[in-house]
């Protein structure tokens, strides 16, 4: 899981300019991937070693993957693997200014690197505990579901998860997840994710827990239930979704997009049509609650 | 620094336009101008001739890239950098295309607004 698209993290560090990066997106959407940006990403080759293959692909007509376990650089195994294993789509992108000459291997291979280890979400220092709990809320949702959780699904509630983690703390116990049919709403928000595939998220708390909610989401203490803190929870939905489609079009090539958050009703009675969960997520100020709808399954 | 420099927010969220601020007020004191959708992000960027935009994409009443357009309709100059939870790959595309500078992915990480300040007003 990664906190921004790779192409974002290559502008914001001035390494392509605006023009390149629109024309190697333009580029990667018709291009495949080749074993040697695979196997760079794997860690199974340097850049220089696949430099030199490349080199010596133009003398002899064979493929890369044979060159390379020729020159002991890599094994069939790892070939076969690097053939199979499901590749991020973002390393396309990395690829197309390769080979518009933008930038070379050798920089390629730092910034994966470089990349992964700034933006990686799963790097996270998670404790034992909240580990353990993650793992259990997932197995949950197998078991409530009855049916095998799409890689959407499971993405998205770890990084819910994460965010939490991240943003408010770890010191939170998820509640097994329930299906849900209507749900009495306390303070409420909402938001829409549109595209490939629809959930409708909202995140609920009541009046006495927003508060320390919100001044640990924002870093300052509040004392009232005032506008900054019912924009806390607008904003740290619209954050876990925004990192959620960023995720998709980075991993899947998938492009989702976010409606406005939406305040609900106060204490009104929500009621849902589709598939439905309710995640309490309980921490010592109080429990707050994630709602999430799961449109248009088949 | 940035006393003589007016800033424009457009961001449908209080607690976001607050945030930012507080991270610039570290660097000097512009003036700050607030619109929370982007249709008032235009009106006041017509009004005000901003120095600086920093835009949200998902906003009510015309979304970030439609009020991106219409500013760059007005003045082919302007200086907008969009700040957005929504950093996907159409959407940055879409952003850059319409004519925004840069695209900053929340949350916002002071070290880079810094830069973005810096690169421009230092020295003023």
């Amino acid at each position: 899981m990664y906190a921004q698209f790779f192409g974002n993290y290559l502008l914001s560090r001035n390494i392509v300019t605006r023009e390149q990066l629109i024309e190697a997106m333009r580029k990667k959407s018709s291009s495949h991937i080749r074993l040697g940006t695979l196997a760079i990403h794997a860690g199974y080759m340097t850049a220089s070693e696949v430099n030199r293959v490349i080199v010596l692909q133009t003398h002899e007509d064979k493929r890369f993957g044979e060159i390379a376990i020729n020159e002991g650089y890599l094994t069939e195994l790892q070939v076969a693997e690097l053939l199979s294993e499901q590749k991020p789509d973002f390393l396309l992108l990395g690829q197309a200014l390769v080979e518009d000459g933008i930038i070379d291997h050798e920089q390629f291979q730092n910034l994966i690197i470089d990349y992964q280890s700034d933006n990686d979400l799963t790097a996270f220092e998670y404790s034992t505990e909240t580990k353990e709990s993650i793992r259990q809320m997932i197995e949950h949702f197998f078991v409530l579901a009855e049916r095998p959780l799409s890689t959407h699904e499971i993405s998205l509630y770890h990084l819910l998860m994460n965010s939490l983690v991240r943003f408010i703390g770890d010191d939170f116990t998820p509640v097994p997840p329930i299906r849900c049919q209507e749900y009495p709403a306390n303070y409420c928000v909402s938001q829409e994710i549109n595209g490939a595939f629809s959930v409708h998220t909202y995140l609920d708390i009541p009046e006495s827990a927003c508060i320390d909610f919100a001044s640990r989401y924002v870093g300052e203490t509040f004392t009232e239930f005032d506008e900054y803190v019912r924009a806390s929870l607008e904003d740290f939905l619209n954050l876990l979704n925004g990192l959620f489609i960023v995720n998709m079009s980075n991993d899947c090539s998938i492009e989702l997009t976010l409606d406005p958050p939406v305040v609900e009703e106060t204490e009104s009675l929500l009621t849902f049509q589709e598939e439905t969960y309710l995640l309490p997520i309980v921490y010592p100020f109080g429990t707050i609650y994630f709602i999430i709808t799961l449109h248009n399954r088949k | 620094m940035l006393d003589t420099v007016k800033i424009l927010i457009g961001d449908d969220s209080i607690l976001a336009r607050k945030k930012l601020k507080d991270i610039i007020l570290q660097y000097g004191t512009p003036l700050f101008l607030e619109a929370k959708d982007g249709q008032e992000t235009v009106d006041l960027y017509k009004k005000e001739s901003p120095d600086l935009v920093f835009l949200d994409i998902v906003m009510p009443e015309k979304d970030g890239n439609t009020a991106i357009r219409e500013i760059i309709d007005f003045d082919k100059d302007a200086d907008i950098i969009i700040v957005s939870s929504v950093g996907t790959q159409s959407q940055l595309k879409a952003a850059i295309e319409a004519g925004a500078k840069d695209f900053i992915q929340k949350p916002v990480q002071p070290e880079i607004i810094h830069h973005i300040i810096a690169s421009r007003f230092e020295g003023r």
